[in-house]
């Protein structure tokens, strides 16, 4: 398909719109719905024409939501057609808020994707927070209830970053437009903004939220965590800060970080989390050495990883749905029984690996060997070590004590997989090979302008390729003993997480408690006591005063009523008798004060 | 049990067979580096035949054994370590 249209049907509409009559709509065939939005977005992106579509004055605001270009596209390319695969994977699940927050989560990345100022981007990138924290939480288990609470925490904590950066910039510049900075000249804000952004990004150390809430997701809520939060901070900090020095050095770190913890994780989707870090470390070093090739390899390595990765946790999410487990400690054995997911699977773990056929090949090497071309030698170093750790760790590992470890294991029960999620895998199968075989199909979107035109498929590039995992294998294969699995917490950096928020509990609770503590004795000793003689000065004076005057003019007026019934005898003798006396008194009175 | 299971199945008892074509691809490959080079060296070793070999073998040797003997014994803690101390 060619750019044609000169209208932009923002993708975002369709999925908001979903999530907003879904909770309307009943029968039978609601779930084919589903996919409409993912449709649409992928008529979109691959028929608009580069532009800017779209404003709206909101607060004396300008909200530019429609800024098309190469960059944008592909990102969105990718992101349209991994929704389609997450929605046909999703398609068996009845809980239509799943469904909802899903909605809710991808229109806020295509709404961030095509923003082209910060405040535009601030509101679509709080969206897809809610979404993905729902995305946790409708695991509805007390771990991920916990879980989606950090979560959430992190993020929020990342968008205030963002928030107070763009109100500074604002502050200063007096505008929102969301451009590339000069890394030479960057401001305090500047730093605010990046730093907001690495929190999604997840850059070590900032990355624990990862590890700790994706592995707690719902089966297919993962699918598209995996897939839209990360690689929507990889297109933000390509768009605003590429050629950042610090960005080269942190995607490195991040590059061997995860695979370190990979390599001694037990739960297969806390293995995969550890990956995202690692991989997204990849585009984040590509990012920050800035060349065309390492941005291109980039942009290609987080299309390729969206795919795989997607796959992934596809292949771990239908362990997770048949055997309720995935941790590795209790699994093995599952070859037999679930061998389309060990295929599905293992394409994606050797795209990941970067194996020769697989879409992980042609994206990877140009980022390292972008590094390499531009002199980085030790940066691409790094990434080549973690490459190791990659094919060790989610390649062999991860497979091995899933589904060949141990013998047959027939006495594990497992529920039948639908047959959704099978098409689900295959899709995003199919794609992770083709481009692999076809670097084209990927690399005519990349929107860097190159000196020269990078070929994967040659034929050092192959070999190299093989000698690496080939060898990493050998390593595995020597080392298989030790490499097993156990049940454990490996403490990361959200350990510190934790501590800080313990240590701001204490600054708060424990004034509070010491404040609370002096008041209440300071009442005992008091207040208390002169509440007491308050009282009693209230009760002596409603005895007193209160009764005496209510109650002695109550029995005043009985008496005199009493005395005026006693002399109402109705004989005249008697009346004519109290006249004659009230005379004589009134007589004697006068006589007496005259 | 469906056929491509057993299919499966079959193949884990020829594991044997595999190994030795295992072994014998990385021979092969190691044999083809001594033929194929880089054209342009992009870092100072990569030269040599078989660096990509040694490199491979020797980081996945230490980042397993680093990992799981030294760096995981102090920092893994039990199970439910966090549920435990929440």
């Amino acid at each position: 398909m060619s750019a044609t249209a000169n209208f932009f049907v923002h993708p975002s509409v369709g999925f908001f719109a979903l999530a907003l009559i879904l909770p309307f709509i009943g029968g039978k065939g609601w779930k084919w719905l589903l996919i409409v939005p993912s449709l649409i977005a992928i008529w979109s992106v691959m028929t608009v024409a580069p532009g800017n579509y779209g404003e709206l004055n909101y607060l004396g605001q300008v909200l530019q939501f429609g800024r098309v270009d190469k960059l944008s596209l592909i990102f969105a390319q990718v992101f349209a057609v991994m929704s389609l695969i997450g929605m046909v994977y999703a398609m068996h699940v009845d809980d239509k808020l799943q469904h909802i927050m899903a909605c809710v989560y991808v229109g806020g990345a295509f709404g961030c994707t095509f923003a082209a100022d910060f405040l535009t981007l601030f509101i679509f990138w709080e969206f897809m927070s809610i979404g993905s924290t729902f995305l946790v939480w409708l695991a509805r288990n007390p771990e991920s209830t916990k879980a989606g609470f950090r979560y959430f925490m992190y993020h929020t904590i990342g968008g205030l970053f963002l928030l107070i950066g763009l109100l500074l910039r604002y502050k200063a510049v007096g505008n929102f437009a969301f451009d590339a900075v000069s890394p030479a000249h960057m401001m305090t804000y500047d730093w605010m903004i990046l730093l907001g952004f690495c929190v999604n990004a997840a850059v070590v150390p900032l990355h624990a939220w990862l590890p700790d809430a994706y592995p707690q997701g719902t089966v297919t809520g993962s699918v598209f965590m995996c897939a839209f939060t990360t690689k929507t901070a990889v297109y933000v900090l390509l768009r605003g800060f590429h050629g950042v020095e610090a960005l080269a050095i942190a995607g490195t770190i991040m590059c061997v970080y995860g695979v370190l913890y990979a390599c001694i994780e037990n739960n297969a989707r806390r293995i995969l989390s550890y990956h995202i870090v690692s991989q997204v470390g990849y585009m984040v070093a590509g990012i920050g050495i800035g060349t065309a090739m390492t941005m291109n390899g980039a942009v290609a390595h987080a299309y390729a990883h969206i795919l795989y990765k997607g796959l992934l946790f596809m292949g771990t999410g239908c362990i997770l749905y048949a055997a309720g487990t995935t941790k590795l400690d209790k699994l093995g054995g599952l070859v037999h029984r679930m061998p389309w997911v060990m295929v599905f699977y293992m394409v994606a773990a050797l795209s990941i690996s970067g194996m020769p056929l697989f879409n992980g090949f042609i994206s990877k090497t140009m980022t390292i060997t972008g590094a390499a071309e531009a002199h980085r030698t030790w940066l691409a170093i790094g990434m080549e070590i973690a490459a190791v750790g990659t094919f060790l760790s989610v390649g062999i590992k991860l497979p091995y004590f899933a589904f060949w470890a141990k013998p047959a294991n027939d006495k594990m029960e497992l529920k039948p997989i639908p047959v959704n999620m099978y098409v689900g895998m295959a899709m995003g199968a199919a794609l992770c090979i083709a481009q692999g075989l076809y670097p084209d199909m990927l690399y005519r979107y990349l929107p860097f302008e190159m000196e020269h035109v990078y070929h994967p498929w040659t034929a050092w590039h192959v070999l190299q390729s093989l000698l690496l995992l080939g060898f990493s294998g050998l390593a595995f294969y020597l080392t298989r003993d030790i490499i097993t699995p156990h049940a454990k917490t490996n403490l990361d950096f959200d350990f510190f997480y934790r501590l800080i928020g313990r240590g701001i509990m204490a600054l708060v609770c424990k004034p509070l408690a010491w404040i609370d503590d002096r008041w209440t004795e300071a009442y005992r000793a008091a207040g208390l006591a002169g509440l007491i003689s308050l009282a009693r000065g209230t009760v002596w004076f409603d005895t007193k005063g209160i009764d005496t005057v209510v109650d002695g003019s109550a029995y005043t007026v009985q008496n005199v009523g009493v005395l005026g019934a006693k002399v109402q005898t109705g004989r005249l003798q008697d009346y004519l008798g109290l006249a004659a006396t009230l005379a004589l008194c009134v007589f004697a009175a006068v006589w007496y004060f005259a | 049990m469906s056929l491509f299971g057993m299919l499966l199945n079959e193949l884990r008892a020829r594991r044997g067979v595999f190994g030795v074509l295992f072994f014998l691809g990385l021979a092969g490959l190691v044999g083809a580096n001594v033929f194929l080079r880089p054209h342009e060296v992009e870092f100072v070793y990569d030269a040599y035949a078989g660096f990509w070999a040694v490199f491979g073998l020797v980081v996945g040797l230490a980042l397993v054994i680093v990992m799981k003997k030294i760096v995981q014994p102090m920092i893994s803690r039990g199970d439910d370590y966090y549920e435990r101390n929440s």
